[in-house]
């Protein structure tokens, strides 16, 4: 098994908390935000897992949900239901806030692209008992979550108003060795700064996108 | 149609009493309320949910591969077959069309959940190509009309017409 992950992206973040704190032991092969890893894709994606039966992974939650399983933790409806927010919801907001902070210099419009979302996560949080999103311990949807909003969150100049709930998650997902060692990884302990080459090659123009057709 | 698609994939399933739906937010994102406990948000949830109330987890995979395979095409569905412009569609039908090159289903050679759900979504683009690009995406076409044809899998869906003496050429398979 072989995980292929690039520079600065923060995708990154939680397949590495994942693999850490699953402890799977895994081959891990750094790659330029260019290479082809996966033969049949026409971009280039990371971070992949390369499967012990030769097939790719190429969603970075898909890649987190496997590590879990191995590990004895199964999916559930909750934590399918967080993952695939996270991929159709937060994941937009994300890459689009990331931009305006790290090449706009617009932290208040970035802001307010996440207002929604995160409004969304504090109602979630704050009808719980439980200190983590879907039980008593840390799941694969805090990790994927978590490592969504780090760059944003950790950031103390990143004004987002008061989220006591999230802010309480946040820092007790965030005081796992795994989550902070995956973090500063990737970002280098220097904050979306480290983002900036990986964002310029990914456009968020993809996050504004229409709705569903289909829906 | 995501609600008729799960109303679809309930038939599938066998599952007796249907279920009550509703959509939330501007994007109509499906909710299932449950009786039981709290609602369920989403497609690809709540259609893994339906799979594992009809006892037939295999079509969510019977490994841990398999399992993240499933989820890997279930999410790319609703993220980015859902969601793409033009041109971004061309570059999903290169790549599922090279990915389904030596595949007869999406998890390689099982019918899952994610050969049903892909087939709902991209129904509406594969009605639209010209005969020209049924041959081009001859992977698609051939995967397309295996699960049209799949027992039970159709329903809300009109069947759409494959050219099989150009679908099944001589020295491909």
């Amino acid at each position: 098994m072989k995980l292929y992950i690039s520079d600065g992206n923060p995708q990154g973040v939680k397949v590495l908390a994942s693999l850490e704190l699953t402890g799977v032991k895994c081959e891990i092969e750094a790659v330029s935000h260019e290479e082809k890893v996966v033969p049949y894709l026409s971009d280039p994606r990371s971070p992949v897992l390369l499967l012990p039966d030769g097939q790719h992974l190429f969603s970075p939650n898909s890649i987190c949900q496997y590590l879990f399983d191995i590990s004895g933790q199964k999916a559930t409806d909750a934590t399918n239901q967080w993952l695939e927010w996270e991929a159709t919801t937060l994941q937009p907001a994300v890459l689009q806030s990331l931009h305006m902070v790290a090449l706009q210099g617009k932290r208040g419009e970035a802001a307010a692209v996440m207002k929604e979302p995160l409004k969304w996560l504090e109602q979630s949080l704050g009808k719980k008992n439980s200190p983590f999103l879907t039980a008593e311990a840390v799941s694969v949807a805090d990790v994927v979550l978590w490592a969504a909003l780090y760059p944003l969150l950790s950031d103390s100049s990143f004004d987002v108003g008061e989220l006591p709930s999230v802010r309480g998650w946040f820092e007790r997902v965030g005081d796992l060795h795994a989550c902070q060692a995956a973090a500063n990884r990737v970002l280098k302990g220097k904050g979306v700064e480290a983002l900036k080459t990986f964002l310029q090659k990914h456009p968020a123009s993809q996050t504004q996108r229409r709705d569903s057709p289909t829906n | 149609m995501a609600l008729r698609e799960l109303n679809s994939l309930e038939r599938f399933l066998g599952l007796k009493k249907p279920n009550k739906y509703s959509t939330q937010g501007g994007k109509k994102v499906p909710v299932l309320q449950n009786n039981n406990g709290p609602a369920l948000i989403g497609l690809v949830t709540i259609a893994s949910h339906l799979v594992h109330e009809a006892q037939r987890p295999e079509l969510l995979g019977d490994s841990a591969e398999q399992r993240a395979v499933v989820q890997q095409w279930l999410e790319h569905r609703v993220t980015r077959l859902d969601n793409s412009s033009k041109e971004e569609v061309k570059v999903i039908l290169k790549d599922l069309n090279q990915y389904l090159e030596d595949k007869v289903y999406l998890a390689g050679n099982d019918f899952t959940l994610a050969d049903i759900l892909m087939y709902y979504g991209i129904h509406h683009i594969v009605v639209e190509l010209a005969v020209q690009e049924k041959e081009r995406y001859l992977n698609i076409t051939r995967w397309f009309d295996h699960i049209q044809h799949y027992p039970g899998v159709r329903h809300h869906l009109p069947p759409v017409v494959v050219l099989r003496n150009r679908v099944y050429p001589s020295g491909h398979h």
